[in-house]
């Protein structure tokens, strides 16, 4: 049984003090919650948990003793393990290869690859997890890397195990497996910390809540003592409890996009869809559903086949150029890997789909740093200076500079996937406020999530999609969880939710 | 039918080893990377094309290589495959070559060395080569005969290679105690090119040279050009060397720049492959050293070693 | 930390005054220039500064392309053959067209428009392998290098082509001759780097290399059309190769199988030194020309010097370019 506790820690980036005397206990069998908004101070005290930082005041106890963790290897060797929340696995390696890694186990000079393969079916199964200990990484889905991750940490015999943001890439069913397998890490008597933008699984799942804001522990009792309201409001420091804002503007009765049979090979299988003017349609199902291949499909970034009719005209697009000159933007999920270029500034990113509009023979920079100007006041973009690399922004401003980047194209259809992926309460409110306002302009909207409760807070209508097909959509009052969920696992009384679109 | 067959094959490869047994000889030589060696890939063609037809109980296997390694290739493959009775070889390296080359000889096959020698001796049945001692030697006299009273001049080098040292090391001796001053001494690799950029800085480097040792006639274009280009008239004249035609055309014409050339001849790989048939084909005696003299060519003989065929 | 409004506080972590990542080639370079003039005499005379900038013209020229090229995420190592190729085709052009045209502007202006021909193909099909048939630039590249060097040694039937002597005269004062005093090399090779610096910088094009090197999936998902940038900074390569044969032919007036070896090295050594990423997403294109004069200089100071063996001349440049990388590297901060 071990117990990891952080005492009066103090941390500092040269003249910038981002924590400010954090104290928090990791006891065996007990599941911490750490929540705060970006910027918080979440990860440094992670990383200091972990060996990756050193504090630079205060404690590390281990067991009551002080320690410091030259290393995070150091620290995994003492049973404390870090599971990022981009993984830490070689894509190009085997499950049992990554299991195993710089621990691999030998006979003689050779690998004992049956010892290890044995081990890792071994682990994977106490997961309930159904991976192939000799698939390779790069091709097993996300949350299968989460479960590798973990039997990864299990298998270095980890006693503390901090998890950042786990769910972040999971759906819910998949994130209920993962449940499943921390109430049985707890029942083990592991210490077990993880961060978490969703208030719910902080209630599900944790039995103390630590909640931080700018550096300091604002609030740190048991989980049964806060609703999820209280959590929000100690986080953001201010009353949330109306994160989508009142629908202004209204559905016009025009169809400006209109698609019909609209396929992508492997993904698609026949897809209808028709979206007015001025309106917000959610797009729903689990991931895998086809509802991010459909999009791109749609706008040319995937080779697709189908009729789109924009404004009463017939129009092919060989590439996203095209649809974004005839006016119809995809703002994709993956804000880091497709979205910004994380080592260029944010006026490079701001202008990159728009360049043209800039460039008179050359780049008018004169131009482009006006651009930057109105979008940091438009979208509220906060930077710690104006040259800041793009990939030190925290993720809700990356999130805002990315809407800007593809609103400075002047879109009348917006395609929005995952728009609050991995940000926090507050920067989401202000999200939802940009799709609304965007909606009141008479602009279009198609917005996928897998958030149900976005859906529903922010849509006028939800189609649903299933096996890369469309399960069918409800509207209005009809838009509940329960109809939603149905319809994305295919459950047969889903019809008489059904209503006719207006 | 199957018997009848195997008799009909054994018949057919049996009969021309009664009549008269096919030789075959390899030919192994680096690729043509600059000017002379090309004029040696011409060479050991020409000897090939005429060779076959003079000898038609024998056959050739022409192989060139970029690099020590492959020619290494070459030849084990020539062993294995081509089953050779004899191997001509200029090897591109002496010491990675000795191994494979040996090997060849202690299959029983003839091994004629050229040009370069191999690192370890009494391999070969017969070595040809060029003098390069006397390359340097015979470029040294010239150089002495043409500044009888001494002077001031910069030599180039080849690439850093046995050859190399062997011909400073003559040119060096023969001009020793002649008051000529060697002022200094760069490698330009045997390249028009590299040699063009190390006479541009000799010519910044010192206000008065009297003459240049190239020591190659790749080399020599490069310096002449250099020269022109800086409108330097101290400069007397250029010693090339290896006899390239076009420089031998301008000494035969009495360019004053180039009065005299070097022989180094490439041609050398023909009278080895040659040597190789007849020894190969008669009872002859062949083997030993046969070392081909460099040979002052000046105005007056010029035309003799004149070849407008050849590329080099 | 992430509080601070955007336009209130620039001055925190802008960055220091003196960034060595900028200052790091020009550093060298000024070094360098000081070691020649206090070792020799002649070296600030203007034959010598006349000599080293002509000569650095051809990989200069070659060098910018590249910038763009590394740029964007590439690499080209077929550029030393492709120069040879090009030089023995612009040489065999001219020698048999002198016949009809004879010998005088007509028939350098043909054998110009030859060299960009060629530069341009040989650019579009490196390009088109690697952009359309989806094979890596290393492969594609070090293809077309064994392609183009074994063309050329075909072509000299393994010796050299030489252009014939009464076209020497016309062509030589493109690499000899200039205007007030400034050979046309060097002019080209200015005229070549500031409209790269300006097109890497202030255009569309360059905007769009960088990003496509820094992410292609970026790029893409931004409606850049990122295969038509991948081949154009090939195509545009290819025809900067011609550019700097042409100033080459007129130097020696030959060409074989041992022209441009290891330019392509060179050259990527030129753009690395100058600060440009190996990896892309980030290129300066007056850095690369720092590079080039800096490849150049340590020949040229080694040449003048006395005292060091020739042998070691490489160990010399191998050092100086390593150290011009360590010079520039960035100091981690903390993150």
């Amino acid at each position: 049984m071990t117990e990891l506790r952080l005492d009066s820690v103090t941390r500092s980036f040269g003249a910038v003090q981002v924590l400010f005397d954090v104290g928090l206990t990791l006891a065996p069998g007990q599941v911490h919650a750490l929540i705060g908004e970006n910027g918080a101070g979440k990860s440094t005290t992670m990383k200091i948990l972990s060996g990756y930082l050193a504090p630079t005041s205060g404690d590390v106890l281990l067991d009551g003793v002080p320690v410091t963790f030259p290393s995070s290897q150091a620290a995994e060797d003492a049973g404390v393990v870090l599971i990022h929340q981009e993984f830490n696995l070689a894509e190009q390696l085997t499950v049992e290869q990554n299991v195993f890694l710089g621990h691999e186990l030998k006979r003689g000079f050779l690998l004992d690859k049956r010892a290890m393969r044995d081990r890792t079916a071994a682990l994977l199964d106490r997961l309930n997890c159904r991976v192939d200990p000799r698939a390779v990484v790069r091709d097993i889905s996300n949350p299968d890397k989460q479960m590798v991750e973990i039997a990864k940490a299990l298998n270095r015999d980890a006693r503390v195990l901090i998890m950042d943001e786990p769910t972040a890439v999971l759906t819910e069913r998949e994130a209920e497996v993962l449940f499943e397998q921390v109430d049985r890490l707890r029942s083990d008597g592991v210490a077990i910390l993880f961060t978490s933008h969703k208030l719910d699984e902080v209630k599900r799942l944790a039995d103390v809540v630590t909640v931080m804001r700018d550096g300091h522990v604002v609030a740190q009792c048991p989980a049964s003592d806060l609703s999820e309201d209280d959590m929000a409001t100690a986080m953001v420091g201010r009353d949330v409890s109306s994160l989508y804002p009142e629908r202004t503007g209204a559905v016009g009765d025009e169809v400006v996009l209109s698609v019909r049979d609209l396929r992508v090979p492997r993904f698609v299988h026949g897809m209808d869809l028709d979206l007015r003017r001025g309106e917000i349609l959610g797009l729903a199902g689990l991931i895998g559903s086809g509802r991010t291949e459909a999009m791109e499909g749609l706008v040319g970034l995937r080779a697709s086949t189908g009729t789109v009719t924009l404004n009463g005209a017939v129009v092919r697009w060989s590439g996203p150029r095209d649809a974004l000159d005839a006016g119809v933007a995809y703002l994709t999920e993956d804000r880091k890997g497709r979205g910004l270029l994380l080592a260029k500034g944010m006026r490079e990113n701001l202008t990159l789909a728009s360049l043209g509009d800039f460039t008179r023979g050359l780049i008018d920079e004169a131009a482009e740093e006006r651009a930057l100007d109105r979008a940091i006041a438009d979208f509220d973009i906060r930077a710690p200076h104006r040259g800041v690399v793009v990939g030190n922004l925290s993720g809700g401003n990356q999130q805002k500079l990315l809407l800007a980047k593809v609103m400075l194209a002047d879109p009348d259809i917006v395609v929005i996937d995952e728009p609050t992926r991995g940000i926090d309460i507050g920067t989401k409110q202000q999200i939802y406020e940009f799709v609304h306002a965007l909606a009141a302009r008479g602009k279009s909207v198609i917005v996928i999530s897998s958030e149900m409760q976005e859906v529903m807070g922010l849509a006028d209508r939800v189609v649903v999609m299933r096996g890369g097909r469309v399960a069918g959509e409800v509207a209005g009052a009809a838009i509940t969880e329960d109809a939603i969920v149905r319809l994305a696992m295919g459950l047969e009384n889903t019809v008489r939710h059904r209503e006719p679109a207006a | 039918m199957k018997h009848f067959a195997i008799a009909g094959l054994m018949a057919a490869t049996a009969l021309p080893a009664m009549a008269q047994e096919t030789m075959v000889i390899g030919v192994s030589i680096p690729a043509a990377t600059h000017g002379w060696a090309g004029g040696m890939n011409f060479h050991a063609q020409e000897a090939v094309d005429r060779l076959e037809e003079v000898y038609p109980q024998l056959d050739f296997v022409l192989a060139t290589a970029s690099d020590p390694a492959k020619q290494v290739n070459d030849i084990e493959d020539m062993l294995a495959t081509r089953d050779i009775d004899a191997l001509v070889v200029l090897p591109f390296e002496s010491e990675p070559l000795t191994g494979p080359v040996a090997a060849v000889a202690d299959s029983g096959a003839w091994v004629t060395v050229v040009d370069r020698g191999l690192a370890q001796e009494g391999i070969e049945d017969l070595y040809v080569a060029g003098d390069n001692s006397g390359f340097g030697r015979v470029s040294g006299e010239y150089m002495r005969s043409a500044l009888p009273d001494g002077g001031k001049i910069v030599a180039l080098r080849g690439i850093p290679t046995t050859i190399d040292n062997e011909r400073v090391a003559g040119f060096e001796e023969a001009i020793e105690g002649s008051g000529i001053e060697v002022l200094d001494m760069e490698h330009g690799n045997w390249n028009r090119d590299d040699s063009f950029t190390v006479m541009q800085d000799f010519l910044s480097k010192h206000g008065e040279i009297d003459a240049v040792w190239a020591s190659d006639d790749d080399m020599a274009i490069g310096v002449l050009a250099a020269i022109e280009a800086a409108g330097r008239d101290d400069v007397q004249f250029v010693l090339g060397g290896a006899g390239m035609k076009e420089m031998i055309r301008r000494t035969a014409d009495g360019d004053a720049m180039i009065p005299a050339n070097v022989t180094y001849p490439p041609a050398m790989i023909g009278t080895a492959i040659e040597l190789t048939a007849v020894g190969l084909t008669s009872s002859a005696p062949v083997s030993g050293t046969f070392t081909i003299g460099s040979v002052l060519v000046t105005q007056d003989n010029a035309e003799d070693y004149y070849f407008p065929d050849s590329p080099f | 930390m992430s509080a601070a409004s955007a336009d209130t506080n620039p001055g925190a972590r802008s960055g220091p005054a003196l960034d060595l990542r900028v200052l790091g080639p020009i550093l060298a370079l000024a070094v360098l220039v000081l070691t020649g003039a206090m070792l020799n005499d002649n070296f600030l005379s203007y034959a010598n500064i006349t000599n080293v900038l002509s000569r650095s013209a051809f990989i200069g020229i070659i060098a910018v392309g590249m910038t763009f090229v590394i740029t964007s995420g590439g690499l080209d190592l077929s550029v030393g053959s492709m120069a040879a190729f090009i030089a023995g085709l612009m040489i065999l052009v001219m020698n048999g067209l002198l016949p009809t045209l004879g010998p005088g502007v007509a028939l350098v202006l043909v054998g110009m428009a030859a060299a960009l021909a060629t530069g341009l193909v040989a650019g579009f099909v490196n390009g088109f392998l690697i952009t359309t048939m989806r094979i890596e630039a290393f492969i594609v590249t070090l293809g077309t290098m064994g392609i183009y060097r074994s063309l050329v040694t075909w072509l000299a039937d393994g010796g050299t082509l030489s252009l014939d002597f009464g076209m020497r005269t016309v062509i030589r004062p493109i690499y000899y001759d200039g205007i007030l005093g400034i050979s046309w090399p060097i002019i080209v090779f200015a005229l070549v780097a500031v409209a790269g610096e300006v097109i890497m910088r202030r255009a569309a094009f360059g905007r769009h290399a960088a990003a496509v090197g820094s992410n292609d999936q970026v790029a893409r998902y931004s409606s850049v059309n990122v295969d038509r940038v991948r081949m154009l900074t090939y195509v545009f390569l290819g025809i900067l190769v011609g550019v700097a044969t042409i100033m080459y032919v007129p130097r020696l007036g030959s060409a074989s199988s041992s022209t441009g070896v290891l330019w392509e090295l060179e050259a990527i050594a030129a753009v690395i030194i100058g600060g440009t990423m190996l990896k892309g997403g980030f290129g300066r294109v007056w850095g690369t020309v720092i590079g080039v004069l800096i490849l150049s200089l340590i020949d040229n100071i080694l040449n003048l010097t006395d005292g060091v063996s020739p042998y070691l001349n490489g160990a010399i440049q191998g050092v100086i370019i390593i150290l011009a990388v360590i010079l520039q590297r960035e100091r981690k901060a903390d993150a």
